[in-house]
């Protein structure tokens, strides 16, 4: 009978709901997906940009990478500030969350801000910060000298090792706060008669955070963790601004090089370029699916 | 509706025709006091002598790579319309951009500029399988400039760094060293111009035939191990990037002798206190005989978006074609050195410089332009520059000059596809 009439409620609900999705899902396809398929069609072809060519045989600018030394090293450095900077930055994000997320701590508000703060400067503005700061004649140097700690100027920025520590400091300054906030709305989230109970059955501060606090948090922490990792993954205006990917291209990332394959230096091989990122984008996605599948505990 | 349409073709019609009755071009050029300068002056030149309703619009960005990404991206998309009509390019990309986007120039055969009365080096840059596409506009003949005072209490004088060897350079910077304190050369340790310089001075280049020319090369292979001995010894300065280059070593006054393109006297002189303390000269080789070299130097351009093609040449053709007006007035506001042989016949160009201890430096660089040998240019001019300054980087760093160079080739083999 109902059928007669040719919407069900059921179906109706249906429809309503296609109709709300398809605008965003359109412009999703549109902004991303067909890009993306552009992409992976421009990364088979080679020369110049305005004479695109297949190249021959097909997959040659993806056998051209294994080949490539610079752009194992832009992955070799891409993977090192992963390891090392999203580790340190999650904890340190959770302590502090943590910290004030403490009721009877004072001027809560203020210490929030002004650890959110780093988050509001531009990428490019603080690097140049940054560089300023770790310059051969620069303020960190200066300060290092009066304290008697070096003796003499340290190139920071042109010496491979404290290069990379710079941008990984330079990282921590900015994100960690960042990612503070999403902790503490999580924190927000854990109802305050779970500490209590912990608190009655005996446990103490440190049980307490690892045993109640990380479980309750795994979501957020999931969430960080794909989003931090996505981010390094593409870090791009660290490398190109703090070191210009010096010396001698060992602090230099993969997006960064695949810029420089496609502008900056007059290269223009876009081709290349396009399947340098397409690996990155599988790397992106291959590491969050198995960020997903580990920190889903659901079932 | 239909009203309004109407309305809107009316305007749009009235706007072309606006645009293109009026004298105006556009072009887009990346240094406000040097090159833009320049500009102006031709700008002024042809509005007072040939056509009082000309207009240039210049639009400054800010840098080089900004014309050269605008080009990149036109040509990629075959949409030119947010071109300039002229655009100032850096010699040593041009080649590379005209083979890779042939629509986007425009040939300037036919704009009756007598190109004889251009040094063959710089439009060696310009010209492309015979084709002449751009306007030379300043001169990158390199000089080597030395601090008169610092030298002589070293017991040295100008003329006795003239015409000598590397070695003798690389004695003598020790002494400034131990003595004053200061570097006797420094540059941008990134995307190092010194080989490149040093090794037209010896009338060589980084490729030949096409393909690199590295390990093979012994003379670079010496201007290498140079390079890297003079930074061990504090006599040669690498900074860490451009900026280090200009801001901390010629700005803060750390070195007492400057060698590159002509176009760092703008930066040198803004040290005044130095006023007067400087001379300049030929290049250092290395068997002693005087060197002489051109880097970064940049030409006008018209692009495929300029709708005035008859205005865009004739007015190229009469400024920068040799224009002793426009030439002049370019070298008093923006201290740019033309590469116009009969326009350097000027009075402006014969006057003493005060900075300079009152020598008559324009025409010696005009002069120096001309003994500039020409050397073999490739596409890849700056990859490999790069590739060069990353070598010497890593022997610098404890590595070895044949491997570190042999890496250098390896990699621009690569990037070239070979």
């Amino acid at each position: 009978m109902n059928k007669k009439k040719g919407f069900g409620l059921l179906a109706k609900q249906r429809a309503s709901g296609w109709a709300f999705l398809t605008p965003a899902a359109l412009l999703l396809f549109l902004t991303s997906f067909y890009p993306m398929v552009q992409a992976f069609i421009t990364s088979l072809k080679t020369g110049s940009s305005a004479r695109l060519k297949w190249s021959e045989p097909l997959f040659n600018n993806y056998t051209r990478m294994l080949k490539d030394t610079v752009f194992k090293t832009s992955m070799g450095n891409t993977f090192l500030y992963l390891i090392i900077q999203v580790p340190i930055m999650l904890i340190l994000a959770i302590l502090l969350a943590q910290l004030l997320n403490n009721k009877d701590l004072k001027f809560r508000g203020l210490f929030r801000t002004l650890i959110f703060l780093p988050c509001a400067t531009s990428l490019v503005s603080y690097a140049l910060i940054f560089k300023t700061l770790f310059a051969r004649e620069g303020l960190i140097n200066a300060m290092l000298l009066s304290l008697g700690i070096i003796k003499e100027n340290v190139n920071w920025l042109g010496t491979p090792g404290t290069a990379k520590a710079v941008i990984i400091i330079a990282m921590l300054w900015r994100w960690t706060g960042y990612n503070m906030v999403f902790y503490l709305a999580g924190l927000q989230n854990i109802e305050y008669s779970v500490y209590e109970a912990a608190n009655i059955d005996g446990a103490n501060g440190w049980k307490t955070f690892w045993n109640v606090t990380v479980p309750l948090l795994r979501p957020v922490i999931v969430m960080t963790a794909i989003m931090s990792i996505n981010g390094t993954l593409q870090l791009f205006d660290e490398s190109v601004n703090l070191t210009a990917g010096g010396p001698s291209n060992t602090t230099i990332t993969m997006s960064h090089y695949i810029y420089n394959n496609s502008l900056g230096s007059g290269v223009a091989n876009f081709g290349y370029a396009s399947a340098m990122s397409f690996v990155v984008f599988i790397l992106v996605a291959v590491l969050a699916l198995i960020n997903m599948k580990v920190g889903d505990t659901r079932d | 509706m239909k009203k309004f349409v109407a309305v809107l073709i009316t305007l749009c019609l009235m706007l072309a025709v606006s645009s293109a009755l009026a004298d105006k071009l556009t072009v887009s050029a990346w240094d406000a006091a040097f090159n833009g300068s320049a500009l102006q002056a031709a700008a002024d030149d042809y509005k007072a002598n040939v056509d009082p309703d000309f207009e240039l619009e210049i639009n400054i960005v800010s840098g080089s790579s900004d014309v050269e990404n605008d080009m990149t991206l036109a040509g990629s998309s075959g949409d030119y319309s947010n071109l300039s009509d002229i655009v100032l390019f850096q010699d040593h990309f041009i080649q590379r951009y005209v083979a890779d986007y042939p629509d986007c120039w425009v040939s300037l055969d036919d704009a009756g500029i007598n190109w004889d009365d251009f040094g063959a080096e710089k439009l060696s840059y310009s010209t492309v399988d015979g084709v002449h596409y751009g306007v030379p506009v300043d001169n990158g003949t390199a000089i080597m400039a030395y601090r008169v005072d610092l030298l002589e209490q070293c017991g040295y004088t100008v003329a006795d760094m003239t015409g000598i060897t590397w070695d003798k350079f690389l004695e003598v910077g020790k002494e400034v060293y131990a003595k004053t304190g200061k570097a006797l050369l420094s540059m941008d340790g990134s995307g190092n111009d010194l080989p490149y310089i040093m090794l037209q001075a010896e009338g060589k280049s980084q490729f030949k035939d096409g393909k690199p020319y590295i390990t093979e090369n012994e003379d670079l292979v010496k201007i290498i191990k140079v390079i890297c001995e003079m930074a061990k010894e504090h006599v040669l300065i690498l900074a860490n990037d451009w900026t280090g280059y200009v801001n901390e070593t010629v700005l803060q006054d750390q070195v007492a002798g400057v060698m590159n393109g002509n176009w760092m006297i703008p930066s040198m002189s803004l040290v005044t206190e130095n006023s007067g303390k400087w001379e300049i000269t030929t290049l250092p080789t290395l068997d002693g005989h005087e060197g002489y070299a051109a880097n970064g130097g940049s030409s006008l351009y018209i692009t495929a978006n300029c709708k005035n093609l008859e205005l865009a040449k004739k007015f190229l053709a009469y400024t920068f074609g040799g224009s002793t007006e426009t030439y002049d007035n370019a070298l008093r506001k923006g201290g740019v050195i033309g590469c116009c042989i009969s326009a350097a016949q000027s009075g402006v160009y014969q006057e003493g410089v005060p900075f300079f201890n009152g020598q008559a430096i324009y025409s010696k660089i005009v002069e120096m332009g001309a003994h500039v040998p020409i050397v073999e240019q490739n596409d890849y001019h700056y990859t490999c520059r790069g590739y060069i300054g990353n070598a010497i980087q890593e022997v610098l760093m404890g590595g070895d000059v044949e491997t570190a160079l042999k890496t250098a080739e390896d990699q621009l083999l690569f990037a070239m596809g070979l």
